[in-house]
């Protein structure tokens, strides 16, 4: 086809609807928080959630993997758009990480031996990994869906953030349930839930955002 | 810049809004620019696949033309749909480009291919091994290779072109390289 052609046929469509960041990152936040609720609604809450929280290390079960779910909703959105770069915002990724490893080694070192790795077991890593991975379903491929009508030209990249927002804000829904507040247990497990979907998103969703 | 001085910008603010003539102006307005990316990215592949190129990126600021923000600056936008297009489509058609060895006549080395012959010691054994090509490609590698007359003196000999000759002697090497390694195994 001759490129006049071309242009003469695309000039006729219609316009498009534009870009609405702020309705993608509801999407998202929806395919998280849903499932999340619904999960909560049927096992239920950890009935002792509040005296839990007076336990300074306990928050930070849920708050940390929060911020990695903000951080990466917010890159996310940016490189949705062909042009953008992701600037000095993933250096933000420093104080989770850095509070998640200061966690477990604070811990490791502060508790006795026998106390350490006693609550790992397959009963409890399956419980934590498989509702971690479970929750985590559904808001990837929402994200990746969503995605899909941005213009990454980072699909690898971005498919990676949707993998890591989808798996952190899980993860902290998923803390509100679980019961284990030993942080060689939860840094460890659930950090290994959330790097495992993140990178099966990636893999998987490379292709999908490419254009 | 100010955006609001760039035409490409006022035309695209206008096209998102339905006005198909300025989509038409804008398209129009960037094709010259994509095809000189094109170009300039472009030297390893034949020039009749850049069009196709072009086409290509035309069609990404098409199907993404929703995802510029009219209050930032529209070529920054073009420019990176049309770096990411132009090295997809490189990528996918670099692949697969196979050209016939006649275009490369006049470049081919005419005579660093005589390594297969001189693997086989004996003269001999280099004469039972001519004796399996066909008797002009025989006589244009013992001409050339073994007795090293100039390829000039050759071609007039035979009356063949300098290009035919070239081709004829790397393809007779080839096939003796040939030969000759089916024989070592």
């Amino acid at each position: 086809m001759k490129t006049d052609d071309l242009i003469a046929r695309l000039a006729v469509e219609p316009p498009p609807q534009p870009l609405r960041p702020a309705v993608m990152a509801l999407t998202i936040a929806t395919a998280i928080v849903v499932p999340t609720v619904v999960y909560l609604c049927v096992l239920g809450m950890r009935p002792d959630l509040s005296p839990a929280w007076s336990n300074p290390v306990v928050p930070f079960k849920t708050v940390l993997p929060l911020l990695i779910c903000g951080l990466s909703l917010t890159l996310l959105l940016r490189l949705a758009r062909p042009e953008a770069r992701p600037g000095l915002l993933p250096i933000g990724y420093i104080v989770p990480v850095a509070s998640a490893v200061a966690l477990w080694v604070g811990a490791y070192i502060l508790r006795a031996p026998a106390d350490r790795f006693a609550e790992v077991g397959m009963g409890s890593v399956a419980e934590c990994m498989g509702g971690v991975l479970s929750l985590s379903a559904v808001p990837s491929l929402v994200a990746l869906r969503a995605l899909r009508r941005g213009a990454s030209t980072q699909p690898g990249l971005s498919a990676t953030l949707a993998g890591l927002t989808a798996s952190s804000g899980a993860a902290a829904g998923y803390s509100l349930f679980c019961t284990r507040d030993n942080p060689l247990f939860f840094v460890t497990w659930y950090g290994i839930a959330i790097l495992v979907v993140t990178l099966l998103t990636a893999r998987y969703g490379k292709r999908m955002l490419s254009w | 810049m100010q955006q609001t001085e760039d035409p490409w910008a006022t035309l695209l603010v206008a096209a998102n809004a339905g006005d198909g003539q300025a989509y038409a102006r804008f398209l129009i307005a960037v094709t010259p620019v994509i095809r000189g990316i094109v170009r300039a990215r472009g030297r390893s592949l034949p020039p009749d696949q850049h069009e196709d190129i072009v086409q290509d990126v035309l069609l990404g600021l098409h199907l993404k033309r929703h995802t510029w923000r009219q209050d930032h600056p529209v070529r920054p936008w073009v420019y990176a749909i049309a770096r990411y297009k132009v090295i997809d489509a490189f990528r996918k058609r670099g692949a697969a480009i196979h050209l016939p060895i006649e275009d490369y006549s006049d470049i081919l080395p005419a005579e660093a291919e005589a390594d297969p012959v001189h693997r086989q010691d004996e003269a001999r054994e280099v004469e039972r091994l001519l004796g399996q090509l066909d008797p002009r490609s025989a006589e244009i590698v013992r001409a050339v290779s073994l007795r090293e007359e100039s390829q000039a003196t050759v071609g007039a000999r035979l009356q063949m072109s300098p290009a035919n000759l070239r081709v004829t002697l790397h393809r007779a090497m080839k096939k003796l390289g040939t030969l000759g390694r089916r024989e070592d195994e």
